[in-house]
């Protein structure tokens, strides 16, 4: 089954367009690569999976699981499995990291009628997950991201992900920002995370990160449609060569 | 003149020999002479402009209903939510304007400190409140505080010995219940802080049942040098009730004061706060946070006066505002001629939740000064669209995603309340459980 199909997608931004009819699918257990030029609409594709209100369809259709997700609401969306890990993660301050993802957690176990965890048993189901990242106790009490460094941020995106589980990951520039122990890191949690029954979409300049987390497939977005797809020897290329080459069919 | 004055003076004029302290002649006189300016200058109306926001009319044409008996059946479970630490707590409960002793505590404090019913005291040690009847503000904005200086009928006495420290907070509590017509209630707290002493007092206000009623309370503090007092006031009336307050602080050399406001209550809420800093080395922290919805008006006028040199303020003050609640602030910090040495920083910061709340938040300085250091910020926003975008992308639905960004606003004042008990306490009164960790 896909988990995600993408038929002809077409989204503005302020009457912009910026997506020209994206075709893409992701099938159930996949990770795919998503690369292209800075502006070439990379984020703007993550932000109207997400559900992001400035985003708007104008033409084409987002399928998840064979639903369309174009009336589903943002929080609904990530109830049912999408997430979004954000290339700039906002800053709360006077809101903790615990309280966010308690929240978050707590949302999506009430979409399906699970119990909510008490505060105790909550804090120890996160503990195993702050550990695995190299997170200090006191992380949880921070206020999110608020002041954190940019790798620091995306650290805190990936615990998210790894509390939440979701069915779909969409993880824009995840790699961004962060040093050579802390890619690695993430890295070995995107890996943990990989089963049959979720897939991911990378977004990311660099080959670094796919090094370490190998993809089923890499595509490339330019002129707002994915130009190319290939394995990993297109994102090698592209390392090596740069889009130049690419914009040719462009036009 | 109207009905809420002429039933103020026709209480005064039949009830006078009733009203604690007449037979002490400094009391008797006091009380005259408050009611005969409160009857020169009136109730404030939007005309003075301490008062321009402040929508007094319908409180002044409504007559007044004084409460004179002693308190209701009530148990201490009827008060639980109210209450900060019903079991080892100390504190004194007044229901409808008059102490209970049955639902107060205070037999466990420390030595050195004496409270009481200010009822009780101007009865038995009226000297005692002597001092203070003189140095009540004065001024044809005064209005309301006159009639509490001429009617109050008690209030808590709290009187800390030199060097004294109150190791637990201490709760003066407020309840009003329901009555078929609205009641008037006229407290005057008066805390005595001896020199190098240290105490937490929590004046806090509440509603039993969801009718209206008015209070009209006045708290004077007084900080002896390098007293260390934490003053916390809770105002959680139901939002048909109206409540207009003053709380004055005088402080001596080297004295701490910590003033903090948490405002979620009254249909119609004005608190005065006066500081006084008439002592060097004295210093204050100004702190409020209030949440107003519907159609709430919430207004607070703060005065911090430097009036010796080497003083310091430092105030902060946020509100968060929803449906069609107003909300006013008015800070006014004050420097005169010759002082030096001054720092003061006063911010206020304002969260407007819906197209129809409205702020006017107005920082006033009036330095006359050279040797001040002073900053001072204002401003307004509304929510942030990507932050909420962001709480949305990780399932929390507007409401939630609200409420959560609305914590983190107050946050950063509620954090500052230690003990965390007394944190939390004030975090469920404010419902805004979760925003402190
Ligand atoms: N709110 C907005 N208003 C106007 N234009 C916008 C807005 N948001 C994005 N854009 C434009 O949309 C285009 C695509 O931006 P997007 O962020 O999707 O690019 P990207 O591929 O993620 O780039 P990068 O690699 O730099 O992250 C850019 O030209 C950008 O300027
Ligand atoms: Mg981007």
């Amino acid at each position: 089954m896909n988990i995600l199909e993408l038929r002809n997608l077409h989204v503005t931004v302020m009457n912009k367009p910026i997506l020209n009819g994206v075709d893409l699918s992701l099938k159930a257990g996949e990770l795919h690569a998503l690369m292209g030029p800075n502006g070439s609409g990379k984020s703007t594709l993550a932000n109207v999976l997400a559900g992001r209100p400035e985003c708007r369809v104008t033409a084409g259709q987002m399928l998840y699981r064979e639903r369309d997700l174009w009336p589903i609401s943002p929080e609904e969306r990530a109830r049912e499995g999408i997430f979004l890990g954000f290339q700039n993660p906002v800053e709360i301050p006077g809101v903790s990291n615990l309280r966010l993802l308690k929240e978050a957690y707590n949302a999506q176990r009430r979409h399906h009628r699970q119990p909510e965890l008490d505060a105790v048993a909550f804090r120890a189901h996160l503990r195993d997950r702050t550990a695995q990242l190299g997170l200090p106790e006191e992380w949880l009490l921070r206020p999110v991201n608020a002041g954190f460094s940019g790798g620091e941020k995306k650290r805190n995106e990936l615990l998210q992900l790894m509390l939440l589980e979701p069915r779909l990951a969409i993880l824009d520039e995840i790699d961004s920002g962060l040093d050579i122990d802390a890619l690695t890191l993430v890295a070995e949690g995107i890996n943990a995370l990989r089963s049959t029954e979720r897939s991911m979409l990378l977004i990311t300049h660099y080959p670094r990160l796919l090094d370490q987390v190998p993809p089923d497939r890499v595509h490339v977005l330019m002129g707002g449609r994915v130009m190319l797809s290939g394995g990993m020897e297109l994102a090698r290329k592209l390392e090596q060569q740069g889009y130049g080459w690419l914009e040719e069919m462009v036009t | 003149m109207n009905a809420f004055l002429e039933g103020c003076q026709k209480q005064f004029s039949e009830q006078s020999a009733h009203l604690p302290g007449w037979n002490a002649l400094p009391i008797r006189n006091s009380r005259q002479e408050a009611m005969q300016r409160g009857a020169q200058i009136g109730l404030p109306t939007p005309q003075l402009e301490t008062w321009k926001y402040t929508p007094t009319r319908t409180l002044a044409q409504s007559r007044p209903r004084f409460h004179t008996e002693g308190c209701v059946g009530l148990d201490l479970e009827d008060l639980e939510p109210l209450l900060l630490d019903r079991r080892e707590g100390h504190r004194l409960v007044f229901i409808n304007g008059l102490l209970s002793r049955s639902l107060s505590r205070w037999q466990d404090l420390p030595a050195g400190v004496r409270v009481d019913s200010m009822a009780n005291l101007a009865r038995q040690a009226p000297s005692l409140l002597e001092p203070c009847l003189d140095r009540f503000l004065t001024g044809n904005d005064q209005g309301f505080a006159e009639i509490n200086h001429a009617l109050w009928l008690d209030g808590a006495f709290v009187q800390i010995s030199p060097g004294v420290c109150l190791s637990k907070p201490l709760q003066l509590l407020f309840v009003t219940t329901a009555f078929q017509e609205p009641i008037v209630t006229l407290p005057w707290n008066l805390v005595l802080a001896g020199n190098d002493t240290q105490a937490m007092v929590i004046e806090s206000y509440a509603s039993l049942g969801r009718s209206s009623h008015f209070t009209n309370a006045y708290t004077t503090l007084m900080l002896n040098a390098g007293a260390r007092l934490e003053h916390l006031l809770m105002l959680t009336e139901t939002t048909a009730a109206q409540h207009v307050g003053t709380v004055q602080a005088i402080q001596q050399a080297r004295s701490h004061l910590d003033s903090r406001i948490f405002s979620v209550g009254g249909a119609l809420t004005r608190q005065d706060v006066q500081i006084m800093l008439a002592g060097e080395g004295s210093r204050c922290l100004q702190e409020g946070v209030f949440l107003a919805g519907g159609r709430q008006h919430m207004d607070f006028h703060t005065w911090l006066h430097h009036l010796r040199s080497d003083t310091r303020s430092e105030q902060l003050f946020k509100g968060i505002l929803d449906g069609q609640a107003h909300g006013v602030f008015n800070g006014v910090v004050r420097v005169p001629q010759g002082v030096k040495q001054i720092r003061a920083s006063q911010k206020t910061a304002n969260l407007l939740l819906s197209d129809t709340a409205e702020i006017d938040a107005k920082p006033q300085l009036e330095i006359h000064s050279d040797a001040v250091q002073c900053n001072h910020g204002a401003s307004v926003g509304t929510l942030d669209p990507d932050a909420l975008f962001y709480l949305h992308s990780r399932g929390l639905d507007l409401e939630t995603a609200r409420r959560v960004l609305v914590h983190g606003f107050a946050a950063e004042l509620l954090q500052r309340v230690q003990p965390a008990a007394v944190r939390e306490w004030v975090a469920q009164r404010l419902n805004l459980e979760g925003s402190a960790p």
